[in-house]
């Protein structure tokens, strides 16, 4: 392999990972973030994103269409979890970790019991693109763009919007921002919804690259794990970007020197150290250093 | 009050305490009742009753571990069958080694018990003296049991042996793997011809555990109400505050988080002693939602809830298997239902109300106000 | 100079993020001094607070208690030191009952002997004799407080931490709060009362330190604070709008 093909493997692979982890755990970071509540049934509105992209797509609607109707149906899903279950533990984050575990169960084998261990799966877009002898997929690229488009479009949302202002006011302090007239429990809602929504369309877009069962959501579960407890702590968009950077970066290195199982465990190991070094969290660290910088 | 009731009280002292439900006398009675219907049960079940009932106590152990962590110390692991399964592994790894050299399992023993603790205590380490919140905790010992789960199914290939044990990949250690060696039932004993083999299906094997079940209950019991208990109690509630007031919240947590690893390690070498294999599915998602499932519907804060609520659950799910895959469905909305409906627990909510009506009827008032632990 | 400080921070600064949240804070408290914090929200004062019962350590500068560096010891070993803390919420332990709460504390110091002499002591001066057996979770608001301040007292302190003692208290639980407090500082204990409550800081009657954006803003007696025309401006002009249980009168 030449030197450029080996760059653009290793550029191509660091995007896909990056991909991955920024789509496995936009919609956890979200609602961890905002209301604190760890959703252990993310990979499960992965699963249901996916099964409402391929019912879709089977159904005639066009693919990007087919992948909004996963995202919109999955945020539904979420809006009434939120108030039918996690409304009734506020302040009780390991409880409402337990309750959603529990949901996650219902809802894989549910999945598994009524629709069996695999639907049909929808073709990749795209085709492939050739360096060297080694060919690679254009939709994988795409993935990694649409992984982007979401990290910035949560950050506009929550920049500029009304609800992103409500809901910044409502995560810094909820009994202020109900004195200040935020209905504070349709900013959860909405939000836990927003969560679950954005796992749908990540569900929706991996879908198009592999077989889709019940259990399809849990696959991402490490990776999104890792990333929240790297990034957790800190503001959403900037937690989530230098967490997935960094996670990225070390998953890419070992996983082309070595192998992918190792990839992972380095990225289990590297948390540690993160865990360890840098008790506040990666970005927090990353700012710190900055700040220091500018002041030597 | 009649002088044996205060004997009894007195004697009960150390297990006794406010921090455990089932304190008054009728529950001890319960209790020797409950021990005794144990002791003579192998004589009125059948084979295959007593190989399946020592399948479903094999779990008491990992149940306990949960429910000291978090019940009491106000830790959730979601990881807590990797315990098991590191237990259950270096047992079956160093049994299978070493079986035929020393005809005994006291090595593999050690191993099981040991490897786990070390693994707990690196982790605990970490975790613990990085403060780290509650959820992380959570969440990071899931994904510390899924890795290992990914690890071991990868693990089929020739290469992947340490001595004379196969990994076997997902097949695991024992029979199904196509090997002949498979980990050996716990040897127990001090001279060649006096071992005792503690087999699934001997009777030697279910008073093994009958003893310790009983043995660990009433050591937690005792634990829970000491002092330490007390301590651990007020780390749960406030570690913030509990550090201000001179004790090192987190020693205490990583010590409790590594007996509740050693209790997780018994159950896994027990039940490899039980079946003679073990696979990689004991660290999959399944098996570690099963202990948080029997500790949250049957009442985190008590032991007694615990075990009950894991024999019973352990039971039902089995009873569920045999209709098909409805099982962990059931489970699901057991769970969910449970934490929504009883937060505190169904035992614990139903065993709080007895304890409420023996007070009227002044029964339970032998132990009221009295002083315990000190 | 004179007897060495009880306490003693030199140039202490503590960043979270972005955000300087102490700055460069050098403070003395002799022993048996009392000295009051106060400071607009988000002065840095629960920082300062948290520096020096140790549960963060600073970025730059030290922590001095009794002569001894102890800017790297955690919160359990300032504690053994002689550092009371009684933090701003409800920071007792609502599963145990009044005499376990209290034990935790005094186990480290008494035999089981002297503890009951102890516990009956501190019950007496807290206000809380025959609370003994019940669940502190059943206890009043008031109460509460007293107890988690009596855990503190517990701790035999030659300094006390007191974060906003008297949050959620009537006047005249208050005042028999600030009479505590003096009671005990004229015993020989150092006491730092975080406060925002400046009713009670003029009770108090004692000398004042003003946070503003993390740093020292001013200094001096309660009348010189009072006084002093940019405090007024900063704090108490904030303190109107800021002080949740003013809100009702917030125009639309």
């Amino acid at each position: 392999m030449d030197t450029l093909t080996f760059i653009v493997s290793l550029l191509y692979q660091y995007a896909d990972t990056l991909a991955l982890l920024l789509l496995a755990a936009i919609g956890l970071i979200v609602i961890f973030g905002m209301m604190g509540v760890i959703n252990m049934a993310n990979g499960e509105m992965m699963m249901i994103g996916a099964y409402i992209t391929s019912f879709s797509y089977y159904a005639g609607i066009p693919t990007p269409l087919a992948v909004i109707f996963g995202g919109l149906g999955a945020g539904l899903v979420g809006i009434v979890i939120e108030l039918l279950i996690i409304r009734r533990f506020y302040g009780q984050l390991l409880a409402s970790l337990v309750a959603t575990w529990g949901l996650s169960l219902i809802m894989s084998q549910g999945a598994y019991l009524l629709l069996g261990p695999l639907i049909k799966s929808v073709p990749t877009p795209f085709g492939s693109f050739g360096v060297g002898d080694l060919s690679f997929s254009y939709y994988r690229i795409f993935i990694f763009a649409m992984g982007l488009a979401l990290v910035a479009a949560v950050w506009a949302l929550f920049a500029f919007s009304r609800f992103g202002l409500h809901a910044r006011a409502t995560m810094e302090d909820p009994s202020m921002a109900r004195a200040l007239g935020v209905d504070v429990k349709r900013i959860y809602s909405l939000t836990f919804g927003l969560g679950t929504g954005l796992a749908g369309v990540a569900g929706g877009l991996l879908a198009l690259t592999s077989t889709i069962g019940p259990f399809y959501g849990q696959t991402y579960t490490p990776q999104a794990f890792i990333t929240v407890v790297v990034g957790g702590g800190a503001e959403i968009v900037s937690g989530l970007l230098a967490s997935a950077l960094s996670l990225g970066l070390v998953k890419t290195v070992v996983m082309n020197q070595v192998n992918i199982l190792l990839g992972h465990v380095a990225m289990l190991v590297f948390a540690l150290v993160v865990i360890r070094m840098m008790p506040s969290g990666i970005s927090d660290w990353v700012e710190r250093r900055r700040s220091q910088g500018r002041r030597a | 009050m009649l002088p044996l009731a205060r004997l009894i009280d007195r004697a009960l002292g150390p297990v006794n305490g406010p921090l455990e439900t089932g304190r008054s006398p009728p529950f001890w009675l319960i209790f020797l009742g409950v021990v005794a219907v144990l002791v003579i049960a192998p004589s009125f079940l059948s084979r295959y009753e007593l190989l399946n009932f020592s399948n479903f106590l094999t779990n008491i152990f990992l149940a306990l571990g949960l429910c000291l962590i978090w019940g009491y110390a106000g830790i959730l692991s979601l990881g807590q069958s990797a315990f098991l399964g590191l237990g259950g592994y270096a047992y079956g790894v160093v049994g299978i080694n070493l079986i035929e050299a020393h005809g005994n399992t006291w090595l593999a023993l050690l191993a099981g018990l040991g490897f786990p603790v070390l693994v707990a205590a690196l982790l605990g380490w970490i975790m613990f003296y990085a403060r780290l919140k509650g959820v992380y905790v959570a969440i990071l010992m899931l994904v510390v049991t899924l890795l290992i789960e990914t690890f071991l199914n990868q693990t089929a290939g020739q290469g992947w042996s340490i001595g004379l044990a196969h990994l076997g990949g997902n097949n695991g250690l024992g029979r199904f793997s196509g090997v002949i060696r498979e980990p050996p039932s716990l040897t127990l004993g001090f001279s060649a011809d006096a071992m005792m083999i503690f087999g699934g299906k001997t009777r030697a094997f279910y008073y093994l555990i009958v003893g310790l079940g009983v043995v660990s209950y009433l050591g937690l019991r005792a634990l829970v109400n000491s002092r330490l208990g007390h301590v651990l109690v007020a780390i749960r509630e406030d570690p913030d505050r509990t550090e201000t007031l001179g004790y090192d919240v987190r020693r205490l947590q990583l010590g409790v988080f590594c007996l509740s690893a050693l209790l997780a390690s018994l159950s896994g070498i027990l039940y490899v002693s039980w079946g003679n294999f073990i696979t990689p599915n004991v660290f999959g998602v399944y098996y570690n939602i099963l202990p948080v499932i029997w500790v949250a519907v049957a009442g985190r804060k008590s032991l007694t809830a615990t075990v009950l609520g894991a024999v019973f659950l352990v039971w039902l799910s089995q009873k569920l298997a045999i209709q098909g895959d409805i099982a962990f469905v059931v489970l699901g909305f057991i769970l969910l239902g449970g934490m929504m409906l009883l937060p505190e627990g169904v035992i614990t909510g139903i065993g709080e109300r007895i304890g409420r009506l023996f007070d009227r009827l002044g029964i339970g008032a032998a132990t009221r106000g009295g002083r315990h632990g000190g | 100079m004179a007897a060495e400080p009880l306490l003693e921070t030199r140039a202490v600064s503590k960043r979270f993020g972005g955000v300087q949240a102490v700055s460069e804070v050098s403070l003395k408290l002799a022993p048996g001094e009392l000295r009051c914090i106060i400071g607009p929200n988000g002065a840095g004062k629960s920082t300062l607070f948290k520096l020096l019962l140790g549960s963060i350590a600073p970025d730059e500068g030290t922590i001095h208690f009794q002569g001894r560096d102890v800017t790297r010891l955690q919160p359990h070993e300032r504690a053994h030191l002689g550092i009371g803390v009684k933090f701003q919420n409800l920071a007792v332990y609502n599963a145990l009952t009044v005499r376990h709460n209290l034990l935790l504390p005094l186990r480290h110091q008494f035999g089981s002997r002297e503890v009951e002499d102890e516990i009956a002591r501190l019950l007496a001066r807290l206000n809380l004799v025959g609370t003994e057996d019940r669940l502190v979770g059943s206890l009043a608001h008031g109460q509460k407080q007293w107890l988690a301040i009596g855990m503190a007292l517990a701790m035999r302190p030659k300094l006390l931490l007191l974060d906003e003692p008297t949050a959620g208290m009537g006047t005249e639980e208050s005042s028999a709060t600030g009479a505590l407090i003096q009671a005990v500082t004229a015993e020989g204990v150092g006491a730092i009362v975080v406060e925002h409550d400046m009713a009670f800081v003029r009770e108090l009657k004692a000398p004042v330190t003003v946070l503003h954006y993390g740093r020292v803003f001013a200094e001096g007696s309660f009348a010189a604070i009072e006084a002093h025309e940019e405090v007024r401006r900063i704090y108490l002009g904030a303190a109107r709008s800021e002080r949740p249980r003013r809100l009702r009168n917030r125009q639309p």
